[in-house]
């Protein structure tokens, strides 16, 4: 045999050849060994907690169900690139708040995820769980993922100091109370050197997940139920002055601590007496700040007006079967068997303390536990009360524009609010609102598959009202 | 016959070894470029939704207020980038080559080893360092010049642009070194030697024989680090936690890019901002390889 242009080239050709072939047989292996349910979820706690449990499932069921981990943000790109491609998809996902908007972009029979309100309506889901956690999930009144979580949202705080500064806790009973409070007893300079050494509240400059707390937490959203903006809003407006007020300026209460390591040293450090935690968060702190055991404690936070809310919500999991799956009965079993397990719930509350959305398992033993960590509170009992009055918060496919215009007002208004004061800060960031706002609705008009999708809509009312 | 059959087949032969290059290249290069041009004028909302909106994404993206801050954020990077970085990069290579003893290696090999971590690893390391209080840079400036100990660095609009720039400084610099520093070994030393005997001083010699000489180098440095600088994503990525920084202080194109195509889930505008990005990093390269002359000096 010649080879005109020597060896190589046709070496490497048998090489190509062969890896290609053993590629293509192991694609044919593994599909014929394809698992019945592919479950991709992004919590490794909770990637360990199904670990544990799927095994129960596949034997009642016969079926084999593969579990994947991969972290939240990759998980969402890519699943909505494969939707968008339609390309292969897990049959289950969870979902993490407030990613979901981004797969309402288009008309609701487009959504890569399978409808489940007929059948949460079916079980009686929708009156057994806490009502505002479906807001999360849904787009124009349909809901498209099962809620894992509550997510209430308490104060953490420095019980020890708190003691020794004299300050009752029951006694602050609103937002108003804790400005004065912090003024008058924690936010000091304490060795003199000019730098103040103690604030009450952690508080980001830019509002990084602390301010939809408070304004959630004030009535205030980006959204309404049916996906329309109502960002520009008088309370957005109120929240965002008050933000400032105590993130900017001498007279600030907060630091912001970022996060890691930096932040449980400011909390060692006393620093920072009061934090943001929701129930998921009280599990982190007790993990990474294992000296402050016995010294942290827990309070609702206070509220915007006397008898008002106490509490927000902070993050979201969600459980999704996608539209491509071939196994959408099975898949929706698996779901109702992970998130409607009684053991689990215990299980869960033991290692996340995380309160489920179904209501009949806060009775449950593990859920009345004290915990030494919160100075022998009972943390279940207390973010299980907060849960029944979690604020909705509904998403849309502009969520995170939303979030970030909005946090830009705050910025800017903050900036301002250093040079100038007070004076001209409300017009400044009703100005600011009002513009983003616009921007938004302008991004928003652009989508002509929600513009048809709003114009279906609207005949459907014409006609209804033409009718009547 | 045979002998002509035997001519077919070696003629054929390069072809055979080229195909598969060529198929990759138009799977992988070819199609996604004729796709993404397509797709450029067009929305899409999954496979089964596609309209066509003619210029409406480019007009959308030119006239955006984003877009503008993101060519502004990307070029004042640019900028520094050349006008900062790389006279930085010069001069350590300048030193470098002029020092004689052993420990030349090793500087090299601790001035370059910033650029062997990844982007990502570099930018979470640094979001740690400017921590206000603990960061250690904060730390570092409140002990050298009594400032900066509370200093939000990534949370003040006004600082988070000199953070990344500080940040890419770090990685960067060797990394420009290196190639400066090959450039300057290749200067003719006989040609050194006699502008000194001819009572040039060192900064003569500098500007009128080593500089002339490493020209095509620093032609290349200048043109990949603009176009390193346009394409600039992971770093601030990295070191503003996947966000743009207050005020978008941190957005550069290919974030604007990135958000619109992948958060915003609008892939056609995705597509238009990369072919105006494509067109910007043309046009400015090509008027750098031009003002420098090294095109016609090749000829």
């Amino acid at each position: 045999m010649e080879f005109p242009y020597g060896k190589a080239p046709f070496w490497i050709l048998v090489m190509a050849i062969i890896t290609g072939s053993a590629m293509m047989l192991s694609r044919v292996f593994t599909s014929a060994g394809r698992p019945d349910l592919v479950f991709v979820v992004f919590a490794p706690r909770h990637y360990d907690a199904y670990l544990k449990l799927i095994p129960e499932f596949e034997r009642k069921h016969n079926v084999k169900v593969q579990l994947q981990q991969v972290h939240q943000r990759p998980l969402q790109t890519r699943l909505q690139s494969a939707l968008l491609a339609d390309t292969d998809v897990p049959d289950m996902v969870e979902i993490m708040n407030p990613f979901m908007g981004a797969f309402m972009k288009g008309p609701l029979e487009d959504v890569g995820f399978v409808d489940l309100t007929d059948r949460i309506k079916a079980e009686k889901l929708d009156e057994k769980m806490v009502g505002s956690r479906f807001s999360i999930w849904s787009s124009r009144g349909r809901i498209f993922a099962l809620p894992h979580d509550v997510h209430p949202v308490a104060l953490a705080y420095r019980r020890d100091i708190i003691e020794q500064l004299g300050i009752d806790v029951n006694k602050i009973e609103t937002w108003e109370d804790f400005v004065r409070i912090a003024h008058e007893k924690i936010v000091k300079d304490l060795d003199g050197d000019g730098i103040i050494d103690r604030y009450a509240l952690d508080l980001s400059i830019s509002g990084t997940s602390f301010f939809p707390i408070v304004l959630l937490q004030r009535g205030g959203a980006y959204f309404d139920s049916q996906g329309n903006l109502t960002v520009d809003s008088e309370i957005t407006i109120d929240t965002i002055i008050w933000y400032i007020h105590q993130s900017r300026g001498k007279t600030r209460i907060s630091f912001p601590a970022g996060e890691g390591q930096p932040f449980y040293k400011a909390l060692s450090d006393g620093i920072i007496l009061f934090n943001f935690v929701p129930d998921w968060r009280s599990k982190v702190f007790e993990i990474d700040a294992k000296d402050l055991k016995g010294k942290m404690a827990l309070m609702p936070l206070p509220a915007w007006e006397k008898g008002g809310r106490r509490t927000s919500t902070w993050g979201g999991t969600g459980l999704a079967i996608t539209e491509k799956s071939k196994n959408k009965e099975l898949a929706w079993e698996l779901a109702k068997f992970l998130y409607l397990n009684k053991q689990d719930f215990s299980d869960r509350f033991a290692l996340l303390n995380i309160i489920p959305p179904l209501k009949e398992a806060w009775e449950l033993p593990a859920f009345q536990i004290e915990d030494a960590y919160y100075s022998n509170q009972k943390v279940g009992q207390i973010y299980a009360e907060l849960a029944q009055e979690t604020p909705p918060d509904y998403v849309g496919a502009y969520y995170e524009m939303v979030d970030g215009k909005t946090r830009e007002v705050l910025v800017d208004g903050g900036v301002y609010y250093e040079k100038y004061g007070n004076d001209g800060l409300r017009e400044f960031v009703t100005q600011k609102l009002k513009q983003k706002a616009a921007y938004i609705r302008k991004v928003m008009n652009r989508n002509v598959f929600m513009r048809e999708t709003e114009l279906q809509v609207t005949d459907a009312n014409a006609s209804k009202e033409n009718a009547g | 016959m045979k002998h002509e059959k035997y001519r077919a087949y070696v003629k054929r032969t390069p072809y055979l070894f080229l195909a598969p290059y060529l198929c990759l290249t138009c799977i992988f290069f070819v199609y996604p470029l004729i796709s993404a041009f397509m797709l450029s004028f067009q929305q899409t909302n999954g496979p089964k939704s596609r309209a066509f909106v003619g210029l409406s994404n480019y007009s959308f993206v030119l006239t955006d207020p984003d877009f503008h801050k993101a060519v502004t954020n990307t070029a004042i990077y640019a900028v520094f980038s050349i006008f900062l970085q790389l006279p930085i990069s010069l001069g350590l290579a300048m030193l470098l080559n002029a020092a004689k003893d052993k420990t030349k290696g090793f500087f090299r090999l601790i001035i370059f080893s910033p650029n062997l971590v990844g982007q990502i690893f570099v930018g979470v390391i640094f979001s740690v360092l400017f921590v206000p209080r603990y960061g250690l840079f904060n730390r570092f400036m409140q002990s050298l010049i009594y400032w900066g100990l509370e200093n939000r660095w990534l949370e003040n609009p006004t600082l988070v642009l000199p953070a990344i720039i500080i940040t890419a400084l770090w990685m960067y610099v060797g990394f420009n070194m290196i190639y400066f520093l090959a450039g300057l070994q290749s200067v003719d030393k006989s040609l050194i030697e006699a502008a000194r005997i001819d009572g040039a001083n060192p900064w003569q010699v500098f500007w009128n024989v080593t500089l002339p000489a490493i020209k095509p180098v620093a032609t290349f440095v200048v043109v990949m680090s603009t176009i390193g600088s346009f394409q600039l994503f992971e770093l601030p990525f990295a070191l503003l936690k996947g966000e743009f920084g207050p005020s978008s202080s941190g957005l550069f194109i290919v974030s604007y890019l990135y958000s619109m195509a992948f958060r915003a889930g609008d892939l056609g505008t995705g597509a238009a901002v990369g072919w105006i990005l494509t067109l910007i990093i043309m046009i400015i390269s090509l008027a750098q390889i031009k003002l420098s002359g090294t095109l016609e000096e090749g000829k």
